[in-house]
């Protein structure tokens, strides 16, 4: 399993890379490496031209802002499980990211590689659609911010344009009282998921969000679920949980098979990842 | 072709690379160090798995171009480093290998475990360990050998270990 | 039989630490990929993206034709042809490159050479191959309906072979059974997946006029002589060498097409070439165990007491017979094996073997047994319920008692020896059965349902000649007397030379243990040789947990032939009588004075003059060869196992695991353990992860890692075992093989207890794996039916 032949470029800048992208058609951005690799060595991937990102300090941001952070799109999972990002929601950056395959690819692995590669199984996808993040994206044309929720197009596909850069997440801060509700069904550690579920509630914010992706199903947002979510931790009731995320469920997958495996699953772990907020 | 220099095993070393080379196949190709293993080329395996700049990384899905000045260190590179001296005996005490082949990637992440997670319990051992893959221990070995690893090195005294033969 | 055990350090019954640590431990294992030569190219296989297709052209790419190697290049080569004995036995070749047909996904069309491997991969896209696609068969019943697409072209139907036999009165049986329980199930296709894969180097020795080949493979001369008889090169010209091997579990024990074809073009370009199997090869052409389907009966009386079993399995062996272990003896083994360690006296067997485009059926670990253990103990649980008795009570209605042994079952097997009950006594009483059944009662907080199982079963080791068996069936590779050489250097230690070989067994270190015992020598002053056909010349390798019996029987004849002669040197050189002298701690002692091993090496080496007039002229080197019986001697085990089912997504969590097993006399405990462990891991990813699926098109949807799991560090639980060590009186030592057993129980224990935790929501599962897809399919089934 031997990648086909291409040529490799260290630019030492980003505006370099964002040269290099616009005149190369067939060229290929490399952080981390840890998605591309594989696809490079089954030759699922065959660019004519890796332009690699991974030590361009631009990329490198960890900024705590009023409010906000900041983070490169170069900043490893590493980095998050170990805490030396600035934290959003206590503790949860180190807790999500440790569940990420395994530490000698974490070490590697970039939060822009993960949000660019759009793996619907992936993790940083679905968070970051939870968080309500938006990614800065950049090429010689221009930046844009583009919310993390219209990135991916579906599985493997995003709306960034050929010759553009992610090149930073901004992520609000939650508030006081803000908690997180996450399940992550694999069956074993560091495997992709079956299904994540992720429901953010921030009270102070009056923000709750809930999202779930997995395998072949890339992240959808769960509105009804959210509203029941906050409904339910504002002292309003929890009965009608269950029903809204089946509403939400039909509506994403356009049925409502419930022996289905899919719908068990995925129900499954939307519920458990409510009664983690909830209790 | 690239070229590149790198340390590796504490020694420099210049190269002239074909880009598409991965970091295992340089150094067990042209540098001979062939205790580093290619047990799957997607990452998953972790029969690759080194050390760059000290950390574990997985050889095969990393360029040796992105490796360009850092460290490396292979399994052949421990001489004289006595928790690595520590870790070998607990494996070999605990039969914590059988056909060898995982045995490189797997003291690397023993390495990594022991050095950057003294506390870690049986169950965070296991999860530390997923990503390497072996066929024939099972694995029980493996993790009494990174238990009994981490009280030698940090200095702890010993316990009773979790699966012993009953008379 | 020798020496009581454990009576010498470093001997017999020491968990002492293995030799071959050391060099694995230091990243200086040697296997095929790290062997360089000078001059080396590289090779890659092209193969077919279609599960059945003609080849109606190759056109190999301009200016490199003579690099890339097709079927019709091969010219002087014999086929591969494999067939048992059987009736109406099927016959096809196994083609080394495919010719005018491809039969599976995967199979090899034709071979490139380049200066890299990576350059060997980029020629295979300029080969231009036009394929006219064939409809596939990818299931086996439906591979036998009529009008089904044919595998091979000059065969009637798709089946290989049938096979059937009748012991015993199982009509009588039937007309006496007051309960009668039947269970169909499948055990769907697996990868065996060792850490390395398939690999070979082949090269001239000019010096020498060899064709020297190296291979990770279990069988050095079989592999010898198959290459010899394919290739045409006399066997005294051909040596194989087996390097240190990165795994097999009986995958590499097949003449393969690719070890065939890069010797060819060695001997063709006069270069060395080398071939490295990648993993994603491996995923796709070595998806070739388990793959069968079984429907099995139990005939009981109205105690629970069985009187009959009859069985009916089917094996989807692909699309070739491989040499030497052809097709159709996988499927035949599973009802020999059918009644399992209990006293049955009539068993009917039915076994088909069929073809399929898929890849050619491998032994793996356990072989049939899984399934055959799959069969008797699902049995077992399904009468119990319907007894309404705890199953390990109707296991000991029905296990064979230690004072029937020696027990010859229904299907002629001898078992030798042991204590079944108590071994399931003992599993019962560690796993702590009504603890558990008070778990369950009490129910769980989470809302998880628990679940207990067990398995019951014995394990053929070390089995010889025949008649039944392997020549009996017909087959190539018919073990017998296994060879050890045994002999003393000049500076007094030891070399033994085995033809059996290792990969990851640990010969070096059990071996030099036995020869402690019977030799009274420092285990780490012998050196332990395997793997060369030029150094161990005879010997059928490694396979069906033969090693320590039937090598560590001849290497303790081998030492104890040699004990007689160093006596005889030493008596002299001690100017004692020789019934007067004893060996002890590497020397030789009078009631005078003693003399070193070394001093007897020196003489014979070089000091004659020394040596007693009537010294045996075979002097220090013994060549011995030692068989323990035809039948073979059986380990037992028992597993149990408890497991927590969470019902909302169908995820298994091992919760305890018991083993109590039996192999008789253990040379090094710590390497049984690792072996029963290892067996262990390998079992739970059969009963819960691995599976190589195929589309209707036949097309493998485990393709990568990302598909096909196998079991890591989370999922083998810290499993309690305790050793029985019965002494078999058939072996020396009373040693038993101990391979496979780990792997044999667990598919059949955790379905146990999958299916004791299901009870209450009235669904069954009898598919493995055991996924939690196909756990909550059945949990929907059970509301349907309710």
């Amino acid at each position: 399993m031997k990648p086909t032949s291409f040529e490799y470029e260290r630019p030492d800048s980003l505006d370099a890379a964002m040269r290099l992208l616009g005149d190369n058609p067939g060229a290929k951005l490399i952080a981390g490496g840890q998605s591309l690799g594989p696809m490079l060595n089954l030759r699922l991937a065959t660019p004519s031209l890796l332009i690699d990102i991974s030590r361009l300090e631009e990329l490198r941001e960890r900024a705590a802002h009023d409010g906000y952070v900041v983070l490169g799109a170069g900043v490893r999972h590493a980095e998050f499980e170990d805490g030396r990002v600035p934290a959003v929601l206590n503790g949860f950056f180190e807790r999500a990211a440790r569940q990420i395959a395994y530490r000698a690819v974490r070490n590697r692995g970039t939060i822009g590689g993960s949000l660019a590669h759009a793996d619907p199984a992936a993790d940083w996808p679905a968070i970051m659609i939870a968080l309500a993040a938006e990614v800065e994206a950049r090429s010689v044309r221009g930046s844009r911010r583009i919310p993390a929720a219209d990135l991916p197009n579906q599985a493997l596909e995003t709306c960034l344009e050929v010759d553009e850069i992610i090149t930073s997440v901004r992520v609000a801060r939650c508030g006081e009282g803000a908690r997180v509700g996450y399940y992550r069904l694999s069956a074993q550690p560091g495997d992709f998921a079956e299904a994540l579920a992720v429901i953010v509630h921030d009270p102070q914010r009056g923000y709750t969000q809930a999202v779930l992706s997995g395998a072949r199903q890339p992240p959808q947002r769960l509105g009804q679920t959210a509203r029941a979510v906050a409904a339910h931790c504002s002292g309003n009731g929890k009965a009608d949980l269950p029903a809204a995320v089946e509403a939400d469920l039909t509506a994403i997958s356009g049925t409502h098979d419930l022996t289905s495996y899919e719908w068990k699953v995925r129900r499954a772990s939307v519920l458990r990842a409510a009664q983690e907020v909830c209790v | 072709m690239r070229r590149l220099h790198m340390t590796v095993n504490g020694e420099p070393v210049r190269a002239e690379i074909e880009a598409r080379t991965s970091l295992a196949d340089f150094l067990r190709d042209s540098r001979l160090l062939t205790g580093t293993h290619i047990g799957c080329e997607h990452g998953v395996c972790g029969a690759c798995t080194l050390l760059m700049d000290g950390e574990p990384v997985r050889s095969c899905i990393t360029l040796a171009a992105a490796a360009d000045g850092r460290e490396i260190r292979t399994i052949e590179g421990y001489e004289g480093d006595v928790v690595m001296d520590v870790i070998r005996q607990c494996f070999s005490e605990c039969h914590a290998l059988q056909c060898g082949f995982c045995t490189p990637g797997m003291l690397a992440t023993a390495y990594d475990i022991v050095t950057r997670l003294p506390h870690a319990d049986r169950s965070r051992i296991r999860v530390e360990l997923s990503g390497n893959l072996c066929r024939c221990t099972g694995y029980l070995g493996i993790i009494n050998a990174i238990e009994i690893a981490l009280r030698r090195v940090h200095g702890r005294p010993a316990a009773a270990g979790a699966t012993r033969s009953v008379a | 039989m020798g020496v009581a055990a454990g009576s010498v350090k470093g001997g017999i019954g020491a968990s002492i630490q293995r030799r071959e640590d050391e060099r694995f431990l230091h990243g200086r294992g040697q296997y095929v990929a790290d062997i360089m030569l000078p001059g080396m190219l590289h090779a890659a296989f092209l193969r077919s993206p279609h599960a059945h297709a003609r080849i109606k052209a190759i056109r190999k790419p301009d200016g490199r034709e003579d690099r890339v190697i097709v079927a019709a290049d091969l010219t002087g080569l014999k086929p591969i042809r494999s067939s048992p004995n059987f009736p109406n036995f099927k016959h096809a070749e196994f083609p080394v490159l495919a010719a005018d047909k491809v039969r599976y996904a995967g199979e090899q069309v034709a071979l490139a050479i380049a200066e890299t491997a990576a350059e060997a991969e980029d020629l295979l896209h300029e080969i231009e191959v036009d394929y006219e696609p064939l409809p596939p068969v990818v299931d086996m019943k439906r591979a036998l309906e009529p009008r089904a697409p044919l595998v091979h072209d000059h065969w009637s139907d798709n089946m290989f072979c049938e096979t059937r036999f009748d012991y015993g009165d199982l009509d009588a049986a039937i007309k006496a059974a007051k309960h009668v329980v039947t269970r169909e199930y499948r055990m769907n296709r697996q990868t065996p997946m060792p850490l390395e894969g398939r690999a070979c180097l082949a090269h001239i020795d000019r010096r020498t006029d060899e064709v020297v080949v190296y291979v990770s493979h279990q069988l050095p001369v079989p592999l010898q002589i198959g290459l010899s008889q394919v290739l045409g090169i006399p066997q005294r010209r051909l040596r194989v060498i087996c390097p240190d091997v990165g795994g097999a579990f009986g995958l590499k024990t097949y003449l393969e097409g690719e070890t065939v074809a890069v010797t060819w073009a060695a001997v063709r370009l006069g270069r060395p070439v080398r071939w490295i199997q990648d993993r994603y090869e491996h995923l796709v052409c070595d998806a070739s165990c388990r793959d069968h389907w079984y429907r099995v009966t139990g005939y009981a009386d109205v105690s629970g007491k069985l009187l009959g079993i009859d069985c009916e399995a089917w094996c989807d062996t692909g699309a070739y017979s491989p040499w030497p272990w052809p097709a159709g003896i996988e499927a035949s083994t599973a009802p020999g094996n059918i009644q399992g360690p209990y006293d049955v006296k009539a068993v009917r067997g039915r076994a088909v073997t069929v073809a399929t485009n898929k890849p050619p059926g491998q032994p793996y670990r356990g072989v049939a047994r899984p399934g055959a253990c799959f069969g008797h103990e699902t049995i077992i649980d399904a009468l119990a319920r319907e007894l309404a008795q705890e199953p390990h009570e109707v296991r000991l209605r029905n296990l064979v008692r230690p004072e029937q042994m020696p027990y010859r079952t229904a299907t002629r097997k001898l078992l030798d020896s042991g204590d079944y009950p108590a071994a399931m006594r003992k599993a019962a009483e560690l796993i702590d059965v009504s603890a558990v059944r008070e778990r369950q009662r009490r129910g769980e907080p989470d809302g998880r349902l628990v679940g207990l199982g067990f398995a019951a079963f014995y394990e053929q080791t070390a089995y010889g000649t025949g008649p039944f068996g392997y020549s009996g069936w017909g087959i190539e590779l018919v073990p017998g007397l296994e060879p050890a050489t045994a002999r003393l250097t000049g500076d007094g230690e030891l070399v033994v030379d085995v033809g059996v070989h290792s990969h990851g067994q640990g010969h070096e270190t059990t071996f030099a243990q036995i020869s402690a015992e019977v030799l009274d020598i420092d285990p780490g002053k012998v050196t332990v040789r395997y793997g060369d056909t030029s150094i161990c010349t005879t010997g059928t390798g490694t396979y069906t947990s033969r090693s320590t019996v039937s090598a560590g029987g001849a290497v303790a004849t081998a030492c104890r032939q040699l004990k007689v002669r160093i006596a005889r040197i030493g008596a002299h050189l001690l100017q004692a009588a020789e019934k007067e002298v004893e060996i002890r701690d590497g020397r030789v002692f009078s009631a005078s004075g003693s003399v070193s091993f070394a001093e007897i090496g020196r003489a014979w080496y070089h000091h004659p003059e020394d040596l007693p007039p009537d010294v045996d002229p075979q002097g220090l080197t013994v060549v011995a060869g030692y068989k323990a019986i035809d039948g073979g001697v059986f380990s037992y085990s028992v597993h149990a196992v408890v497991v927590a089912v969470d019902p909302a997504v169908g995820h298994v969590d091992i919760i305890d695991y018991v083993i109590v097993e039996d192999c008789g006399r253990m040379v090094n405990p710590m390497m049984v353990d690792g072996q029963v462990i290892g067996g262990l891991a390998g079992g739970i990813g059969n009963a819960l992860y691995e599976e190589s699926p195929y589309d209707e098109q036949g097309q493998p949807l485990a393709a990568t890692l990302a598909d096909y799991r196998v079991p890591g560090a989370s999922s083998v639980p810290d499993v309690r075992i305790v050793h029985m060590e019965t002494p078999s009186p058939l072996s020396e030592f009373g040693m038993k093989g101990v391979g496979e057993s780990g792997a044999i129980g667990p598919p059949a224990a955790i379905a146990n207890a999958i299916n004791d935790a299901l009870r209450p929501l009235g669904a069954e599962i009898m598919e493995t794996p055991m996924t939690p897809q196909r756990i909550l399919d059945a949990v929907e089934r059970g509301k349907l039916k309710q």
